[in-house]
C-alpha cells in the first residue's frame, strides 16, 4: 500500500500534504534545537497559508512543541546544557506571569485598541532585542577573533566585565543561590521575577515567549548561550503541555493528526539543531539568533505596513 | 414592459432561493429529476476534495445551470483597518448572518453569456443576500471582501466549462456537470441544485441534498476530540512526549556508537 500524499485533518477540516507538513516541522525543529525557541512564529502563519483555520494552526503547534522540545531538552540534557533548577524557577514565575497576562489582556480588551497595542509593543520589543543582540555579539566576535573550541563552554561570559552598577544590585539581593549548571550566582528572586514578566508578555502576545526568555537569560540571568538553549528548551516543553491540554478542553483546536506530522518532522529537526548547535560559539549562536528576531520584527512590520490583500478575517486568529 | 419582466424573473429567483418546503405550495416551474454520483459523501482519512457528478434530462434548447451549496450560518470576522493612516490591523469586529460554507455553481455556457436570467446564481447574489450586523459595517466592500475570503480558500467558485449538454433528443436533452467539491468540507447537509434557463426564464428546477459525513479514523478523532476533549489533551501530550523521547533515543543511541 503506498503511502498517501494527502491526509485529511478531522479538526482543521481541510486535506494537507504529508510532504510538505513533514518538511514544515524538519525546518522548524531545527531553528527550535539551535536556538531554543518554540518556532511558533514561523508555524503558524505558514500553517495558515496551507489552509488551516488559524485557531487549529496555533493549538497544533503548541502540541507539535511537546514533541520537538522533549526530542531537543533530552538532547541538550545528554550535552550537559539544562540548567533544571533555573528552569524551574522560570517555569513557577512563567505560569504565574501566564495566569496574570490573561488577565491584563482582557482589561486592554475592554479598553479597545488592544490588538494596536499588542503589535507595537512586539515589534519595538523585537526590534530593540534583536538590535541589541545583534550589535553585542557582532562586538564580541570582533574581540574574539578567533573562534574558541567548537565544546559547549560554560566560560565565555565569565570572562570578568566592568563591575557594573546592575551586577552589584544583582549581588545586593537577598536569597543568593548557587546555579552549578550555568556557573552563576543569584538571588532566587531574579528568575522568579522574570519569569512572571516574561510569562506575562507571553500571554499578552500569544506567543510561547521563547524570542523573550532566551535573551532575557543571557543577558539579565547572564546565563551561558549554550545552557540558555537547553534550558529554554525545558521550560518550553512544560508551557506547552498545558497549552494543549487547556485548548483541547476549552476550544477543541488541537488537531492530532497534524501536530503528529509536525512533530514527526520537528523531533527531528530538533535532533539536528541541537547538534549544529553545539558546533557554533555561543556568540555566533546570539548574533545569528539576534538575525532571526530581527527578520521576525521586519516580517511583522512589513504585515503592518502592506495593504493586506483580504480586509476581513475570521475571528479568533491574530 | 421589459422592466416588468425583470423585476417578476427576479421576485420568482428570490422565491426559488428560500427553503423550499415553505413555497411548496407555490406554482414552480417543471421539475427536473437528475441523479448525483456518489449520493453522499465520506471523509476518510485519505479524503483530499472529490468530485460530483450530476446527471440528468433538461427541456430542450435550455441551459443547465448547476450549483453545490452548503448550510447557511453566521460569521464573527474582524475588519481591517488602518490605525494613525499608516498601520493595517484588525480594527472592527462585525457579524455575518447567512452565509452559505460552500457555494460552487457551474453552467453550460459562460454565466456573463446567459445574462440575466443567470444573474440569481452567481457569486455577487451570494454577497447581496448576506446580512451584516452592525449597520455601519455593512459596506459594498465588505460584502466583497467576504467573497473574495471565500474564493481564496476555495470554499466560492464559480467553475468554468464544468457543465456539458448532449445534443437535444425531442423535447429534452442530457446534461452531465463535473463539480469539484473542494478539501476544506465540514460534514452535514449539501444541497445540489439544476436550473434550466429557457428565453431568459427558469423553465425547469430540482434540488437534492448530498450528506458529507466522516468516517474510520476522522470520524473516531472528531468523536474523541469533541465529546471527550480532555482524555483528547492528555493522549495528545503523551503521544507527542513519547515520540519525542523515542527520537530523542534513537538519536542518542546512534550518536554514542
Amino acid at each position: 500500500m503506498a503511502i498517501p500524499l494527502h491526509l485529511y485533518l478531522p479538526i482543521a477540516g481541510n486535506s494537507v500534504n504529508v510532504v510538505a507538513v513533514l518538511g514544515l516541522g524538519v525546518a522548524v525543529g531545527l531553528l527550535s534545537g539551535i536556538f531554543g525557541v518554540g518556532g511558533g512564529f514561523l508555524m503558524t502563519p505558514l500553517l495558515i497559508m496551507m489552509g488551516i483555520p488559524p485557531t487549529v494552526a496555533a493549538a497544533s503547534d503548541s502540541n507539535q512543541i511537546v514533541g520537538a522540545s522533549t526530542s531537543g531538552t533530552l538532547a541538550h540534557f545528554k550535552m550537559g546544557n539544562v540548567d533544571f533548577k533555573m528552569g524551574l524557577l522560570l517555569l513557577v514565575g512563567g505560569v504565574l506571569g501566564g495566569t496574570l497576562g490573561v488577565q491584563v489582556i482582557k482589561i486592554l480588551r475592554a479598553m479597545g485598541n488592544a490588538d494596536f497595542l499588542i503589535n507595537i509593543t512586539y515589534v519595538l520589543m523585537l526590534g530593540f532585542v534583536g538590535g541589541y543582540m545583534f550589535l553585542e555579539s557582532l562586538q564580541a566576535l570582533r574581540k574574539n577573533k578567533k573562534p574558541a573550541k567548537p565544546q559547549a563552554e560554560s566560560a565565555e561570559p565569565a570572562k570578568p566585565k566592568k563591575e557594573s552598577a546592575y551586577a552589584r544590585c544583582i549581588k545586593a539581593m537577598p536569597w543568593q543561590m548557587d546555579f552549578p549548571r550555568s556557573g552563576i550566582r543569584l538571588s532566587v528572586l531574579m528568575p522568579l521575577v522574570l519569569g512572571v514578566l516574561v510569562g506575562v508578555l507571553a500571554a499578552i502576545m500569544g506567543v510561547g515567549g521563547g524570542f523573550i526568555m532566551v535573551p532575557v537569560m543571557v543577558y539579565l540571568l547572564r546565563m551561558p548561550m549554550h545552557v540558555v538553549v537547553g534550558t529554554s528548551l525545558f521550560q518550553i516543553l512544560f508551557t506547552c503541555i498545558n497549552v494543549t491540554i487547556m485548548q483541547s478542553v476549552e476550544n477543541h483546536t488541537v488537531d492530532f493528526v497534524l501536530a503528529l506530522i509536525l512533530l514527526l518532522g520537528s523531533s527531528f529537526g530538533a535532533q539536528v539543531g541541537a547538534k549544529i548547535g553545539k558546533r557554533l560559539h555561543g556568540d555566533q549562536l546570539k548574533i545569528l539568533l539576534a538575525t532571526l528576531v530581527l527578520v521576525v520584527m521586519g516580517k511583522m512590520l512589513y504585515g503592518l505596513l502592506a495593504q493586506p490583500s483580504v480586509l476581513l478575517a475570521y475571528m479568533g486568529g491574530h | 414592459m421589459r422592466g416588468i419582466k425583470l423585476c417578476l424573473i427576479t421576485l420568482f429567483a428570490i422565491l426559488l432561493s428560500c427553503p423550499a418546503a415553505l413555497f411548496a405550495a407555490e406554482p414552480a416551474p417543471a421539475g427536473l429529476d437528475f441523479a448525483v454520483s456518489p449520493a453522499s459523501v465520506r471523509i476518510g482519512a485519505t479524503y483530499d476534495g472529490t468530485q460530483l457528478t450530476v446527471t440528468g434530462k433538461a427541456p430542450a434548447g435550455s441551459d443547465v445551470v448547476v450549483r453545490f451549496v452548503g448550510a447557511r450560518s453566521e460569521l464573527h470576522m474582524k475588519e481591517k483597518g488602518k490605525a494613525l493612516g499608516l498601520l493595517w490591523m484588525n480594527l472592527g469586529s462585525l457579524t455575518i448572518e447567512n452565509v452559505p460554507s460552500v457555494y460552487l455553481v457551474a453552467a453550460s455556457r459562460p454565466l456573463d453569456e446567459i445574462g440575466a436570467a443567470a444573474a440569481p446564481y452567481r457569486l455577487e447574489r451570494v454577497a447581496q443576500d448576506v446580512a451584516i450586523a452592525p449597520a455601519e459595517k455593512d459596506t459594498p466592500v465588505n460584502r466583497q471582501e467576504l467573497i473574495k475570503l471565500r474564493r481564496e480558500e476555495g470554499l466560492y467558485r464559480e467553475v468554468k466549462a464544468a457543465v456539458t449538454l448532449s445534443p437535444a433528443e425531442g423535447a429534452s436533452q442530457d446534461f452531465r456537470a463535473v463539480m469539484p467539491v473542494p478539501s476544506k468540507l465540514a460534514p452535514g447537509a449539501y444541497t445540489v441544485e439544476v436550473l434550466a434557463l429557457k428565453d431568459g426564464k427558469l423553465a425547469a428546477s430540482g434540488s437534492s441534498n448530498v450528506q458529507v459525513e466522516l468516517v474510520g479514523v476522522p470520524a473516531a478523532l472528531a468523536d474523541v476530540a469533541f465529546n471527550h476533549s480532555l482524555i483528547y489533551g492528555i493522549l495528545a501530550t503523551i503521544v507527542a512526549l513519547l515520540s519525542g523521547l523515542a527520537i530523542g533515543l534513537v538519536f542518542q543511541s546512534k550518536g554514542a556508537h
